[in-house]
């Protein structure tokens, strides 16, 4: 196949499970009250976009989400490539770390909430609780995927140790690092959504959830549409950015 | 015939010493006292020289090789490059060339070769008039802005290589270049080399564990036991330069080849 029919033949999937969204709850074949039609969707966020508590709810997300990420991601790392770099911390740490790493995150919800209380810190300090870990897994692969030989070569031609790390460590690491920064946030973002939908006065999580338990299905999936976006876009901008970074890589 | 002359003339300057071994050991640290990979090494590589180390795998012969461009400190015992000892590496007296090519693949052809030069803060301009020499030199023209991944095995040793001259230091260490390379290409690069030393008048110490590479490149082939590394043998390959493949089938080329089979085969 080539190139344009692959997109082509996806466009058309888009387009008949669109198509299907719509006509599917129209034609009675699927209850409309479960999934509504896209068009009463589509005008239901459109509606939701200009109401005063969906922006206040937006925001209020957006910023938790940007404070647990801006914690996770240095704390993450720096714990990472600590614990690749000193073999001393690597070993007693690390087998503790995978058993914790293994555990769901979200059994200790209930924990954040006695400790933090339901509003902005639980969020945050949740999500970032969650975040952290996958930032220090990656981290201490991305250490590890700096070749010794190359250290080697470095070392060989006099370089420095603050040269080493510029020039060797920081380029071999860039597309992992990337990758993190990208799979970080997907784990960052649930981590918010279910600190909110668990128990929460405000977010974009608590009002989906709210609408959810009360049956409003139009804004129930013009919520899910809205985020869905939002996640997409910010996945791909860095997907982008980690492409033209890693030419190299093959 | 004319640059045969020049080598000639070349070692005629044989007295001087590129590199000292003298009374070197070495002892990998563990339980027990530790393991022995290098015992009572003495040798010494005249300027101009291409030597040839060979020896079974695991003999310490990379080893000696990285204790040579100050990348390893020995247990005992001492090196001096140039009359001077060599704590350290120092990429003004020694490039190294590595098994594997270890070209940085987020850096095209050219930037690999500069390298070096750039670590030295080395102006652009400056920078990009040696790399192009370099390239000329390993016979690469037009492959400057390629990056290692677009580049055939033996293409990657040449900027290797290339990197390795880049500093025009007098002494240039190789550690089994080809080993990763299909029997073809390893011949035509043992050749290109040969060009090249002749071009650059290096001191080249180079390691193998490939027989015909050792008579077919050397002056001299130092043979080393299996761990711990010893050298017991010294043999100098007289056959004249240029080398031609067709030596190989000489019956002198097949003498010294058996030679240094025969040195090995006793130790294992």
């Amino acid at each position: 196949m080539t190139r344009l029919q692959i997109i082509l033949t996806r466009l058309a999937l888009l387009a008949l499970v669109l198509g299907a969204w719509e006509l599917l709850p129209r034609s009675g074949v699927v209850n409309p009250l479960l999934l509504p039609p896209l068009s009463e969707v589509m005008a239901m966020l459109a509606n939701l976009l200009g109401r005063p508590n969906v922006h206040e709810a937006v925001a209020v997300t957006a910023l938790e989400v940007l404070v647990a990420f801006i914690i996770a991601v240095p704390l993450g790392a720096a714990a990472g490539i600590l614990l690749a770099e000193n073999e001393y911390f690597g070993e007693i740490f690390k087998p503790m770390l995978f058993y914790v790493f293994s555990i769901p995150k979200s059994i200790f919800l209930p924990m954040f909430i006695l400790v933090f209380g339901i509003g902005f810190q639980q969020k945050v300090a949740y999500a970032a609780f969650t975040t952290a870990f996958v930032v220090l897994m990656s981290a201490t692969a991305a250490v590890e995927s700096v070749r010794s030989d190359h250290i080697m070569v470095a070392r060989s031609y006099g370089a420095s140790r603050t040269q080493i790390l510029w020039r060797v460590y920081v380029p071999s690491m860039l597309p992992i690092l990337l990758e993190t920064l990208r799979i970080s946030m997907i784990f960052n973002f649930t981590g918010v959504m279910i600190a909110e939908m668990y128990a929460s006065r405000t977010g974009i999580g608590h009002l989906i959830s709210n609408w959810g338990e009360n049956f409003q299905m139009p804004q129930l999936f013009a919520g899910v549409i809205m985020l869905s976006a939002v996640a997409i876009l910010f996945n791909e901008a860095v997907r982008a950015l980690e492409a033209r970074c890693s030419t190299w890589r093959t | 015939m004319q640059h045969l002359a020049n080598l000639n003339e070349l070692r005629g300057q044989a007295g001087e010493i590129a590199i000292k071994v003298e009374g070197l050991s070495h002892v990998y640290p563990g339980a027990d006292g530790g393991v022995p990979a290098l015992a009572d090494i003495d040798m010494s590589v005249g300027k101009g020289r291409f030597v040839v180390i060979v020896g079974p795998s695991g003999c310490g012969k990379t080893s000696l090789l990285m204790m040579m461009a100050g990348l390893r400190r020995q247990s005992q015992g001492r090196i001096l490059c140039l009359g001077q000892p060599i704590p350290e590496p120092d990429p003004q007296r020694v490039g190294v060339v590595f098994q594997e090519a270890s070209l940085f693949p987020w850096l095209s052809t050219l930037d690999n070769i500069e390298f070096p030069l750039s670590l030295r803060g080395m102006p652009r301009a400056e920078r990009r008039r040696r790399s192009q020499a370099m390239l000329s030199l390993v016979g690469l023209e037009g492959f400057g802005e390629r990056y290692p991944h677009e580049l055939s095995g033996g293409m990657k040793q040449r900027v290797s290589i290339a990197r390795g001259l880049v500093q025009d230091p007098p002494v240039l260490l190789m550690d089994e270049p080809f080993a990763a390379l299909d029997e073809q290409t390893r011949m035509t690069m043992g050749h290109e080399l040969l060009r090249i030393w002749s071009t650059a008048r290096k001191t080249v110490v180079f390691v193998t564990h490939s027989l015909t590479e050792a008579v077919y490149l050397a002056d001299e082939v130092l043979v080393m036991s299996p761990r711990p590394g010893r050298l017991i043998d010294h043999i100098e390959v007289g056959l004249p330069r240029p080398r031609t493949y067709e030596m190989m089938a000489t019956e002198v080329f097949g003498k010294l080849r058996n030679r240094i089979w025969q040195q090995i085969r006793k130790t294992v």
